[in-house]
């Protein structure tokens, strides 16, 4: 087996860092694009590590990044000094020979060293190249540095989760990168069909803060459409009950129930003992009473045998899932979602595989992330006909490399 | 229709895409078509979508129009009502040349002869094999499964479940990707054929705890949850309450720390051995943590943020509901678009957030009445 070919002869430059654009274009690379990553000795990809040291470096640390190896999976990797006019002149003309080139550095960056949309579509008018800004290309916040964690704060989501007397709650360490990441790749095809039609390239502009927007839907159109943001009540809700999260048997052990029909109430009622709740509305009005009863309940059961008791009659139910149990879980495992890979310096990873298939088996996954300048021969060689001469004196230069330096 | 995109071709001109699925997730991955210029007819039985029954509803306006989700999931398209079942010639008619039908699980490729090149792009809870396959679904439920709950929320518990429907979201999105890129490969000739493409809400939420699972494979251990706004291994990262509002801080790297400790009056922590990491931060946080909130709490958050992303720390504004319609970046970008519902009633809504400059996006737009276009298109 091997990675689907639906992408075939499509090429991106994917200059991209951290974790979102890194993410778009690995969707590029599963559906069977050729994507070149290209990082630079000095300023290799931040998610490699941001604390380097010199014994970080020397012992491999530049490669042991789980999240770096995650995202980059079936891409290849260059480096090229960038700010060097050798480094810039490459970049070009790998350009030239690709379709697609992602970014995701601070507005102004591409800009100082050159690189900026306007010289890239002169020298390749057909290319597509998505921005990635936190906050999109223009506007006052336009150079405004930003994570994830950043993005989901400024998109002012946490003021609609939690409870109201917390402050508002961010949901993850670094939400805006994944949406940004899907967004990313969402814009991409799309600019990609154009010019597979019309042979027209393009910018894209994407702001990161919006599009988690669609994420917080129903509260900022609650906000929109009666004038009151919607009120912050936890994990309950202002239209079902039972909607909760309550203990279980174990440490920091907990199921998670939705209940959002009267049968499903029925079923749990009776399966758990619960008496004296009349109606939906009842239910709503006693809710910290039910909350209790239901909690009550839980509490002598194990997670995942409850749930898989509850869901069999109907409930809508799931345990609480940490990293660790991801990793074993027994749907995702019985669907083939992990894939084993040797990977150098770490040994053998997980790799998750693409959240869409043909079929009953997930989308193949050729290779694991490439180590620093792992295909700079072959890349140089290839597609810009780079002599062995010549590439090694890059090499003595430092305008490649295989090894991380400090600045 | 939404404001018009100029003289070029939409990015999906010449795509006819039906959603028979009817749900919030194949509503968001049509909306996408839609906003970009494909022609996409929502299929309705007789009673409407249940995304008709999905809150907040539009104050004056009777059912099945008055829900502002299944308004702002439905600007730009056209809304025929037809049962399926009981008139599949009707069906066969309505999708012929379709590149892509939006399915809820009913659906297999073969279903549609009148579309040779179709993608019937399903998006169901868990995908349709394993032993979680038949699972009632549920965006809490859903989001506990994928990781995305344990973290979040006090530290001895209980952890805690966002409301609405971003899972749904993620899904329609993502399945999004995944059924462009069988178009593509169609219109470019890497495929052809009918195919179905399986998307599940679970594995595509899984986009934000896959690294945690890969973590969690290579430790063997099951992380803690810290408490609320706090995530290892960032510090400070957070929410503080500003004489004046919100401020959202982010100060990951030994440079933003430093710039930090000092635009907060800090000076005294910033070149502490132990806090030049964030994870070493992070392990002090009962000693920072009040400081931190000392330091800006009469302070206007806006100015931080201003004075604080000059010296380049990643601060950020963290606006309510209500502020976040005037939001100065989001109103000079435009971000949010007017969405007219199918009795008339107009209201703000999030423009469609990636813009491609040549092929622009639709920006807003009328959604239809329940069977609207019965005429036109069934006739």
């Amino acid at each position: 087996m091997s990675r689907p070919e639906f992408l075939k002869g499509v090429r991106v430059v994917d200059l991209s860092m951290g974790w979102a654009g890194p993410l778009a274009a690995r969707h590029l690379a599963d559906m069977g694009a050729d994507v070149v990553k290209v990082e630079g000795c000095v300023r290799f990809d931040w998610w490699r590590g941001w604390e380097a040291t010199q014994e970080w470096i020397d012992e491999g640390g530049a490669e042991k990044s789980s999240a770096f190896n995650t995202v980059n999976r079936n891409k290849r990797g260059i480096t090229l000094d960038l700010g060097t006019p050798k480094g810039s002149e490459l970049l070009k003309r790998l350009v030239a020979v690709s379709d697609i080139v992602v970014e995701n550095y601070s507005a102004g960056v591409l800009p100082k060293l050159g690189l900026s949309y306007p010289v890239l579509a002169e020298v390749n008018p057909a290319i597509v190249m998505i921005s990635m800004p936190a906050f999109g290309t223009d506007g006052p916040w336009r150079h405004y540095r930003a994570y994830g964690s950043t993005v989901e704060q400024a998109s002012g989501l946490p003021h609609l989760a939690g409870e109201a007397d917390d402050p508002p709650t961010m949901v993850h360490v670094a939400l805006g990168d994944a949406v940004g990441g899907l967004n990313g790749a969402a814009a991409l095809f799309t600019a990609l069909r154009t010019k597979k039609r019309t042979g027209k390239g393009q910018h894209i502009d994407l702001s990161q803060s919006e599009c988690l927007f669609p994420l917080g839907i129903e509260g900022i159109l609650t906000q929109s459409v009666t004038g009151q943001p919607p009120p912050r009540m936890g994990s309950r809700s202002s239209r079902f009950a039972p909607r909760g999260v309550y203990p279980c048997v174990g440490d920091d052990e907990w199921i998670a129930i939705e209940v959002r029909s009267e049968a499903e109430w029925q079923a749990l009622a009776a399966f758990a003992g619960i008496e004296g709740f009349r109606d939906a509305a009842d239910r709503l009005r006693r809710v910290h009473e039910l909350d209790a009863a239901v909690g009550a309940f839980t509490a002598g059961q194990v997670a995942e045998v409850l749930m898989m008791e509850l869901q069999a009659l109907g409930v809508r139910a799931g345990h609480v899932a940490s990293g660790l149990e991801l990793a074993v879980d027994p749907h995702l495992s019985a669907r083939g979602f992990w894939k084993l890979m040797e990977r150098d310096y770490v040994g053998e990873l997980p790799h998750p595989a693409a959240p869409y298939r043909v079929g009953e088996e997930p989308f193949d996954i050729d290779w694991p992330a490439p180590t620093l300048g792992r295909d700079n021969r072959e890349v140089l060689s290839d597609l810009l006909d780079l002599s062995a001469a010549e590439i090694e004196d890059l090499e003595a230069q430092g305008i490649i490399g295989s090894k991380p330096r400090l600045p | 229709m939404g404001k018009p995109t100029g003289e070029r071709e939409a990015a999906l001109a010449g795509l006819k895409v039906l959603d028979l699925g009817g749900t919030i997730a194949t509503g968001y991955c049509g909306k996408l078509f839609a906003d970009h210029g494909a022609e996409v007819i929502n299929v309705e039985p007789a009673g409407g979508f249940d995304t008709r029954c999905e809150p907040p509803f539009l104050p004056g306006v009777e059912p099945p129009e008055n829900s502002a989700l299944h308004a702002y999931l439905s600007a730009n398209k056209a809304s025929v009502a037809l049962d399926v079942e009981a008139e599949p010639e009707r069906l066969a008619a309505l999708a012929a040349g379709a590149a892509v039908v939006l399915d809820a699980g009913r659906f297999a490729a073969e279903d549609f002869p009148t579309a040779p090149n179709v993608v019937v792009s399903t998006i169901t809870w868990f995908g349709r094999s394993g032993p979680y396959a038949d699972f009632q679904g549920a965006g809490g439920v859903c989001w506990s499964l994928a990781g995305m709950v344990r973290n979040v929320g006090p530290e001895a518990g209980p952890p805690l479940m966002i409301g609405g429907c971003a899972a749904e979201i993620v899904a329609g999105l993502t399945a999004y990707i995944g059924t462009l890129g069988q178009v593509i490969a169609r219109e470019i000739g890497n495929a052809s054929g009918p195919v179905r493409l399986d998307t599940s809400v679970l594995e595509a939420n899984l986009c934000f705890t896959e690294v945690g699972g890969v973590g969690g494979f290579r430790s063997g251990r099951r992380g803690r949850r810290l408490g609320v706004n706090k995530f290892a291994p960032t510090y400070p990262l957070g929410v503080y309450a500003c004489a004046d509002g919100w401020l959202g801080v982010t100060a990951l790297t030994p440079n933003q720390w430093h710039s930090f400790c000092e635009l907060l009056d800090m000076e005294d922590y910033a070149h502490e051995p132990k806090y030049q990491t964030a994870i070493g931060r992070l392990l002090d946080y009962d000693v920072l943590e009040p400081v931190i909130k000392r330091q800006v709490r009469h302070r206007s958050a806006a100015e931080l943020v201003r004075k604080g992303q000059g010296a380049r720390i990643p601060l950020a504004p963290v606006p309510t509901m209500e502020e976040l319609f005037e939001t100065d970046q989001y109103v000079a970008r435009e971000a949010f678009a007017t969405v007219e519902a199918a009795g008339g009633v107009r209201f703000r809504a999030p423009a469609t957030p990636f813009r491609l400059f040549r092929t622009k996006p639709l920006r807003g737009g009328r959604a239809a009445r329940l069977g609207e276009m019965n005429e036109a298109l069934l006739a």
